[in-house]
C-alpha cells in the first residue's frame, strides 16, 4: 500500500516530463461514463467554486460528462473516507483542501484514512495566507504588532480554518508573546470581526484584498514562501525570522487504488485547464492563483504539510 | 450620495428585454425550486453561477438574485398545503400555514404568505438602497460580545413557545440545546457525542431534524388517524372545492390588519439580514415568537391565524435583502447565497468590497432596480402559480400524505448528499411524534436547537476576546442593552401569561 503512491508518482513524473508519453498511458476507452467530482465541502464555498469551474472547462475541452456533487462534513473527512470505497475506476474524483488530507487525519481520530491512501491529481488554486489588520490599528507590521501584544499582555487574531490556528500558536511560540486565536466560522466571519474592530488582528486568504487595496486594512506579514504581489512591501513571516509557511491550496484526489494509467487521464485534463489563460483570469479576479503543483508535486507537498502539521499539534 | 441621473441610467440599462426576461426566468425558476423540498435554493445558485459566464453582467446578477428571491415565496407553498417546508426558511410558516389550509383557505393561506413576503423583500430592499452604509456600521459593531447578548435575548423569547405547561416546554428546550451539542465544540474542535460517526462531526443537520419533527412526523399522525376510516368517506386533506370569496381572496383591509406583526417582523428580519451567519430561519422563527408573545391573544396562534404567517413570511423574506448590506459596503457575503453572488461577480471581473459603489456604481444601481423588478414579478408568479400548486395538492390523503412523505425522504437525501440526513429526519419524526403524542412543543425544540450553536460559539469567542474579564462588559453598552431587554422579556413576556393548549405543532394535520 505505501509503496504503491510512490510508484504512480514515478510513473506520472514520466508523464509530465514528455507531455506525447502522458496522452499515450491514458487509455484510449476512457472514461465509458459519466465522471463525479464529489466536493468535500458545502455549494458556494471556495473549493466548490473552483470544483465547478474546472468541470466544466474540462467538459468543453475533452466532450467528457463530469457531474458535481457536494458532500459537505468533517472538512472533507466524510467524502474523502467514502472515496476509498468507491470503485477505484478513475472516475470518482474527490475535491478537497489541504486540511481534508494534511490535518484531518492528525486531528480526528475517527477519520479513517491517511494521506497515503489517496492518489493526487494536482491542485486548483492557492491561497496565500497573511496576517492583516485594520490600517487605523496603532502597528503596521509584524514586528509593530508583536510590541503592542507584549504592552497590552496578549493580542486575539480571528481565525477561519485550524491551519491558522497552528499558524497563531508558532507566531506566539517564536516571539514568546500571547497571542489568541479566535476561532470563528469561516474567513468571512474573521474579516468581519477585524473590521469591527473586535479583535486586533485576522488571517486571511483572499477576502482581504480589496480592503488593502481601498485602503482599510494593512498586511502585517505574509505567511507564505513568497511575498504577496498586492503588498510587495510586506515581509514573510519566514524574512522575519519566523519558521512558519502556510498556504492552502484546493486539492483533486482519487482512491489511491486506481491504475496510474487511468490517474494520467484527469490529472492531464486538470492541467490542462489550470494552466489556460481564462482560467488563470478567473482566478486574478480572486486575487489568486492556480499554483498546480502536478501530480508528484502535489503528493509531495501534502506529505511534507502533513508532517508539518503532525509535528506541530503533537505538542 | 444619491445620484439621480446615475440612478436612472441604471434603471434604463435594467429594462431591456433581455433583462426582464432573466428576471421573470429568474423568479419562475426560484418559485419552482423553492416549492420543491428536495431542491435547494442554494444548489440552483451553485448550478446557475457557471452557466451566466456568458451573460451581461447585469443580466447575471439580476438573474441570480430573482432565484434567490422566487425561492423565498415558493418555499412557502409546501409549507402551507402539506406542511413540509420546502427550505428550512419557510419552516415557521407550517404553524399557522397549514392550519388555515386546513380550514377549507388554502388559497388565502398563500395569498397572506405570498403579500407578506413581497412587503417584506420590498421594504428591505428600499432599506439597502438607502440605508445600506449606516446599517453596515451597525452591524461590525455586532461582536462576539453582543451577539452572545442577542441570542440570550433570542432565547428569552422561547417561553412564549412553550404552550401550556411551562416545565414541559423547557423540557424541549433543554432537548434542543443537548441535540444541537452533538458535533465538533467551537472552540477547540472536540468531538461531542458524536460516537464514532463522522457524519455527526458538523452537528445534526438542521433541515433534516426539522423534515422530521415538523412534517414528517406530521404526516405520520395523518396516516394514523387514516386507518379504518371509510376510503369512500376519506375527503382531501385539504379541499379546494366549494370555497366561497371569503375563503381564497385577501382583502386589502385583512392585509393591512397585520402591519404592526408585519412591522415587527421586517425590523427582525432585516437586523438579522445585516449581521453576516444568522440565517432567514433564525429570523422566521424569532419574528413569529416575538409576535405571539406581543399578541393579545396568543393563543390564536398556531390555529391558523394570519397573523402568524405575516410574522414568519415578512421576516425571512426582509433577511433577503439585509444580506447583501455587508456584501456591498464591505465585501463580506452574509450567508451562502450572497457568497455565490459573489463568485458570479468575480466571474465577470468584479470583485466586490468597500470600493464596489465608487467602481461600479451603475452596476450596483443596476441591480438595486432589478431586485425592484424581480419583486413585481415574484408578485405576479406567485398569483398564478398557487392556482397550479392548488390543482396538484387537490388529491384524495391516500394520495398526498405518500406524496408528502416521499419529498421528506427526498428532501433530507438531498442534503447530506447520502441517506445520513434520511436517517435524522426518520429518528426527527419519531421523536416529533411522541413529543407531539405527551403534548411537548416542538417548535421551542426546534428554536432551541437552531440557537444554541450560534449563542456557543459567540460564548466562546467572546471569552476569549474578553479574556474571561466580566468588567469587560462595561466597554459593551450595545450588549449590556440587550441584556437588560433579556431580563425585561423574561419579567414581562415570560412565565406570567397563562397559555391555553392550543399550540399549533400539538395538532394533528387532520384534526376534524
Amino acid at each position: 500500500m505505501k509503496i504503491l503512491p510512490s510508484l504512480f508518482i514515478s510513473m506520472a513524473t514520466v508523464g509530465m516530463t514528455a507531455a506525447t508519453a502522458f496522452a499515450d498511458t491514458c487509455p484510449a476507452d476512457y472514461p465509458g461514463g459519466n465522471i463525479n467530482f464529489l466536493v468535500g465541502f458545502g455549494a458556494g464555498g471556495g473549493t466548490d467554486t473552483v470544483a465547478r469551474r474546472v468541470a466544466s472547462d474540462i467538459e468543453a475541452a475533452t466532450g467528457w460528462t463530469i457531474v458535481v456533487d457536494n458532500r459537505p462534513g468533517a472538512s472533507g473527512g466524510v467524502m474523502a473516507r467514502g472515496l476509498l470505497d468507491s470503485e477505484a475506476d478513475g472516475l470518482t474524483v474527490g475535491v478537497v483542501s489541504n486540511t481534508t488530507v494534511a490535518i484531518n487525519p492528525h486531528t480526528n481520530a475517527d477519520i479513517g484514512y491517511t494521506h497515503e491512501d489517496f492518489a493526487y491529481l494536482g491542485t486548483g488554486m492557492v491561497l496565500n495566507y497573511g496576517l492583516v489588520a485594520l490600517a487605523d490599528a496603532p502597528y503596521g507590521n509584524l514586528e509593530e504588532f508583536v510590541d503592542f501584544a507584549r504592552e497590552q499582555g496578549r493580542a486575539t487574531i480571528s481565525v477561519g480554518a485550524s491551519s491558522h490556528t497552528i499558524a497563531v500558536t508558532a507566531l506566539a511560540e517564536h516571539f514568546d508573546v500571547d497571542l489568541v486565536a479566535v476561532p470563528g466560522q469561516g474567513s468571512a466571519a474573521a474579516l468581519q470581526e477585524a473590521l469591527g474592530g473586535h479583535v486586533d488582528a485576522t488571517i486571511q486568504g483572499a477576502a482581504h484584498v480589496p480592503q488593502i487595496e481601498a485602503g482599510a486594512m494593512v498586511q502585517l506579514a505574509t505567511l507564505t514562501a513568497n511575498r504577496a504581489s498586492y503588498a510587495p512591501d510586506t515581509m514573510t513571516a519566514m524574512e522575519s525570522g519566523v519558521d512558519l509557511s502556510i498556504e492552502g491550496h484546493i486539492i483533486f484526489i482519487m482512491n489511491g487504488d486506481t491504475p496510474a494509467d487511468v490517474q494520467s487521464c484527469l490529472a492531464d485534463a486538470i492541467e490542462a485547464v489550470t494552466s489556460s489563460e481564462s482560467y488563470i483570469e478567473f482566478l486574478a479576479g480572486q486575487s489568486a492563483v492556480p499554483g498546480n503543483m502536478g501530480p508528484e508535486g502535489t503528493a509531495a507537498w501534502v506529505a511534507d504539510a502533513s508532517a508539518f502539521y503532525g509535528d506541530r499539534l503533537a505538542q | 450620495m444619491l445620484d439621480l441621473s446615475l440612478m436612472l441610467a441604471a434603471f434604463a440599462d435594467v429594462f431591456t428585454p433581455t433583462n426582464i426576461m432573466f428576471i421573470l426566468g429568474g423568479v419562475i425558476l426560484g418559485q419552482i425550486v423553492g416549492a420543491i423540498p428536495g431542491l435547494s435554493i442554494i444548489m440552483a445558485l451553485a448550478i446557475a453561477v457557471p452557466l451566466t459566464y456568458g451573460m451581461d453582467t447585469l443580466a447575471a446578477i439580476a438573474f441570480l438574485i430573482s432565484v434567490n428571491k422566487g425561492g423565498t415565496v415558493g418555499g412557502a407553498v409546501p409549507a402551507i398545503l402539506l406542511n413540509v417546508p420546502g427550505s428550512a426558511e419557510s419552516a415557521a410558516t407550517t404553524m399557522d400555514g397549514h392550519p388555515m389550509a386546513k380550514n377549507g383557505k388554502p388559497l388565502k393561506a398563500m395569498k397572506y404568505a405570498l403579500y407578506h413576503s413581497v412587503t417584506g423583500d420590498l421594504a428591505s430592499d428600499i432599506v439597502l438602497i438607502l440605508l445600506a452604509a449606516p446599517l453596515a456600521v451597525v452591524a461590525l459593531n455586532m461582536g462576539p460580545v453582543e451577539i452572545t447578548a442577542l441570542m440570550i435575548l433570542a432565547f428569552t423569547v422561547i417561553s412564549g413557545l412553550v404552550g401550556d405547561s411551562m416545565i414541559k416546554g423547557l423540557i424541549s428546550a433543554a432537548f434542543g440545546i443537548l441535540v444541537a451539542t452533538v458535533g465538533l465544540d467551537p472552540g477547540m474542535a472536540t468531538p461531542r457525542f458524536t460516537f464514532g460517526v463522522l457524519e455527526l462531526y458538523d452537528g445534526v443537520p438542521l433541515t433534516a431534524v426539522s423534515i422530521g419533527a415538523l412534517a414528517m412526523s406530521g404526516v405520520l399522525v395523518g396516516l394514523l388517524s387514516m386507518r379504518g376510516s371509510d376510503q369512500k368517506t376519506q375527503s382531501s386533506a385539504i379541499s379546494m372545492k366549494g370555497r366561497t370569496r371569503e375563503q381564497s381572496v385577501v382583502t386589502f383591509a385583512e392585509y393591512w390588519a397585520n402591519r404592526f406583526v408585519a412591522v415587527r417582523a421586517f425590523f427582525i428580519g432585516t437586523v438579522i439580514g445585516a449581521i453576516p451567519g444568522l440565517g432567514s430561519t433564525t429570523a422566521g422563527f424569532l419574528s413569529y415568537s416575538v409576535n405571539k408573545q406581543a399578541a393579545k391573544d396568543p393563543e390564536a396562534f398556531g390555529t391558523g391565524d394570519p397573523r402568524g404567517i405575516a410574522a414568519s413570511e415578512t421576516a425571512n423574506s426582509a433577511v433577503v435583502g439585509a444580506n447583501l448590506i455587508p456584501l456591498l459596503t464591505l465585501g463580506i457575503p452574509g450567508n451562502i447565497a450572497a457568497a455565490l453572488l459573489v463568485s458570479a461577480f468575480i466571474i465577470h471581473g468584479i470583485q466586490p468590497g468597500p470600493l464596489l459603489f465608487e467602481q461600479q456604481a451603475q452596476l450596483v444601481y443596476g441591480m438595486f432596480g432589478a431586485m425592484l423588478v424581480a419583486n413585481f414579478c415574484n408578485l405576479g408568479v406567485g398569483q398564478i402559480g398557487m392556482r397550479f400548486w392548488a390543482m396538484v395538492v387537490s388529491a384524495p390523503g391516500t394520495v398526498i400524505y405518500p406524496a408528502a412523505m416521499l419529498l421528506c425522504f427526498a428532501g433530507s437525501f438531498v442534503i447530506t448528499g447520502a441517506s445520513f440526513g434520511v436517517y435524522v429526519m426518520i429518528v426527527s419524526a419519531i421523536f416529533g411524534y411522541m413529543m407531539r403524542a405527551f403534548g411537548y412543543s416542538i417548535v421551542a425544540f426546534i428554536v432551541a436547537f437552531l440557537l444554541t450553536p450560534q449563542l456557543e460559539g459567540a460564548v466562546v469567542r467572546a471569552r476569549l476576546i474578553t479574556n474571561d474579564d466580566p468588567a469587560a462588559l462595561l466597554s459593551h453598552p450595545i450588549a449590556l442593552a440587550l441584556i437588560a431587554m433579556s431580563i425585561g422579556s423574561i419579567i414581562y413576556l415570560g412565565p406570567r401569561k397563562k397559555k391555553k393548549p392550543l399550540d399549533g405543532d400539538l395538532q394533528a394535520p387532520t384534526g376534524q
